[in-house]
């Protein structure tokens, strides 16, 4: 996989409360690599560290040990930023502005030049199927509007890579089709997508491979041809269930008994 | 190499987020009221209307002023971090100077032209009492003080902002606003002091703390409308200039440093 777009390497991320200095290891020797074009699927627990690690790919955090190279660049260098977009999880918008000012911002944050502004942003609208209500204020948007407004300041600079963080959490049924109806129209145009979701009926339809994470760690990997088809799983969530079940018989072995949720909670 | 675009962006998003805030009106209508409060202050004395009405006036603008360069301005960074419209920020290609230079500016903004409409309609008041058009000069020098003053004031607030919650921000701000009052104060009563050790201490906070007593100085003789030295302005608006850059240089750095969890 030489065209690796992401490419992390023994990646370690500890977290350090802020009294006590109290350690937790939320990312432990990680390595994998996503290549370009490749819509890439993050599965995980609550807690696993999928948003952690979106995070060290943008440079919003740092890691605590490991390599990581983002389209070649470290990760949050000026020129990978501008190459990169991002739809955090359950994202506040500036809801005092409407739907064009959101975009205007957010195109000149990103460098769009003023002369392309507006018919990026026009397409975009036109892409999250938001036009007629551009000028309505974001407090008035629904959740599903919202996150395809999230999605399209994602997209405003034309990116190689998206990010996006759970960005079917909490949609009805057709706010999920129009989010899955975008990643494959992204996928179609060749843009690589790093997806984190707890769907997996709808990673299962829009991914090419996936990575489940557990405690910290990456505990399997594979495409998803070969995990429903010669894999021999029905659906992608009964992989993932096994998965997490071997994964955490495992753990318990080697020690541990506090359930995840508390030792996690106990830990923050 | 910092892009103007993006701190105008981020300026203008201040600014608008600010005005469209309607906590900032209720504020300004109590500016207002204070304002028509000091004319009838003034009424009650004795050839000395129109100075206690514009005293109390730019006590007011002053005050209310600095109560939204605090609140405001504590919020500034911190409500940022704390909705998390962070992440959608510095996921884009931006230093993280910008974001904060564009914040203090579209917050200085607010406050300009906040300190503009209180002025415009104390100049107003003060008309309709000594029933003529006075000079303007006296009030807009007084007010560009008044406005210097809750720059450094905002600079100082969104400072704190990006590494406090905004409770401590606003202590901070306002405890190092009144102590910046006192520092002349200070200084004067270290001189009196036969210790070296003491004068030395007492010069160095006054020269750490800003410097506001001055401003306030500067401020009454332009309200008496006497002369004061081009030279002695200049010299305030650098010595704001420069504090604020200063504090806003320590912002950037806090806020390229830290991390977002």
């Amino acid at each position: 996989m030489s065209d690796a777009v992401i490419q992390v390497d023994g990646l370690v991320k500890d977290h350090v409360s802020n009294f006590l200095r109290k350690r937790f290891r939320a990312l432990d020797g990680l390595s994998f690599k996503v290549a370009k074009g490749e819509t890439y699927g993050l599965l995980g627990p609550n807690g696993a560290g999928k948003t952690t690690i979106q995070k060290l790919l943008l440079g919003l955090i740092r890691p605590t040990a490991g390599e990581v190279t983002v389209l070649g660049e470290k990760p949050g260098s000026r020129d990978g930023l501008g190459r990169i977009g991002y739809l955090p999880e359950n994202p506040y918008f500036y809801t005092y502005l409407t739907g064009q000012e959101f975009l205007e911002f957010f195109a000149v944050l990103a460098g769009v030049p003023a002369t392309k502004r507006k018919e990026r942003i026009d397409s975009l609208l036109e892409l999250v199927s938001l036009k007629e209500i551009r000028q309505r204020p974001l407090r008035k948007f629904s959740k599903g509007m919202l996150q395809r407004i999230g999605i399209a300041q994602a997209l405003i600079s034309d990116p190689e890579l998206v990010f996006l963080d759970e960005p079917n959490s909490g949609l009805d049924p057709i706010g999920r089709y129009d989010i899955r109806r975008i990643i494959l129209e992204l996928k179609a145009q060749g843009k690589t997508v790093f997806l984190n979701s707890h769907m997996l009926p709808d990673v299962r339809e829009v991914c090419d491979r996936v990575g489940i994470l557990h405690r910290g760690k990456l505990v399997a990997e594979d495409k998803i041809a070969n995990i429903c088809g010669a894999g021999g799983y029905q659906e992608l969530e009964e992989y993932f269930m096994h998965t997490i079940e071997v994964a955490e018989n495992e753990y318990r072995k080697a020690g541990s008994i506090t359930p995840y949720h508390i030792e996690r909670e106990s830990n923050r | 190499m910092f892009k103007l675009d993006v701190i105008n962006a981020v300026a203008l998003n201040t600014f608008r987020e600010t005005v469209r805030d309607r906590v900032l009106y209720a504020i300004f209508f109590f500016a207002l009221l204070a304002s028509i409060a000091g004319a009838i202050f003034g009424s009650l004395s004795v050839h000395q209307e129109v100075r206690i009405l514009l005293d109390l006036g730019l006590l007011t603008i002053t005050i209310f002023g600095a109560v939204i360069a605090v609140f405001v301005g504590a919020n500034l960074v911190f409500k940022e971090i704390d909705k998390k419209t962070i992440y959608l920020i510095f996921s884009k290609p931006i230093a993280r100077g910008e974001f904060i230079l564009g914040k203090f500016l579209g917050l200085a903004l607010c406050l300009l032209v906040i300190i503009f409409a209180m002025g415009a309609f104390l100049y107003f008041v003060a008309c309709v009492q000594t029933g003529a058009f006075g000079p303007v000069y006296p009030l807009a020098g007084a007010l560009s003080l008044v406005y210097l003053e809750l720059v450094l004031l905002v600079a100082m607030a969104t400072c704190f902002s990006t590494f406090a919650t905004p409770l401590a921000s606003t202590f901070f701000a306002l405890a190092l606003w009144i102590c910046g009052h006192l520092g002349l104060s200070l200084l004067n009563l270290g001189q009196l002091s036969e210790s070296p050790v003491v004068r030395a201490a007492t010069k160095g906070v006054y020269y750490v703390l800003p410097d506001l007593a001055s401003l306030t100085m500067i401020r009454s003789e332009m309200i008496d409308a006497r002369f004061v030295s081009p030279t002695v302005i200049l010299t305030a608006v650098a010595y704001v200039f420069v504090y604020s850059i200063l504090l806003l240089s320590l912002a950037s750095i806090i806020a390229e440093r830290r991390e977002f969890q």
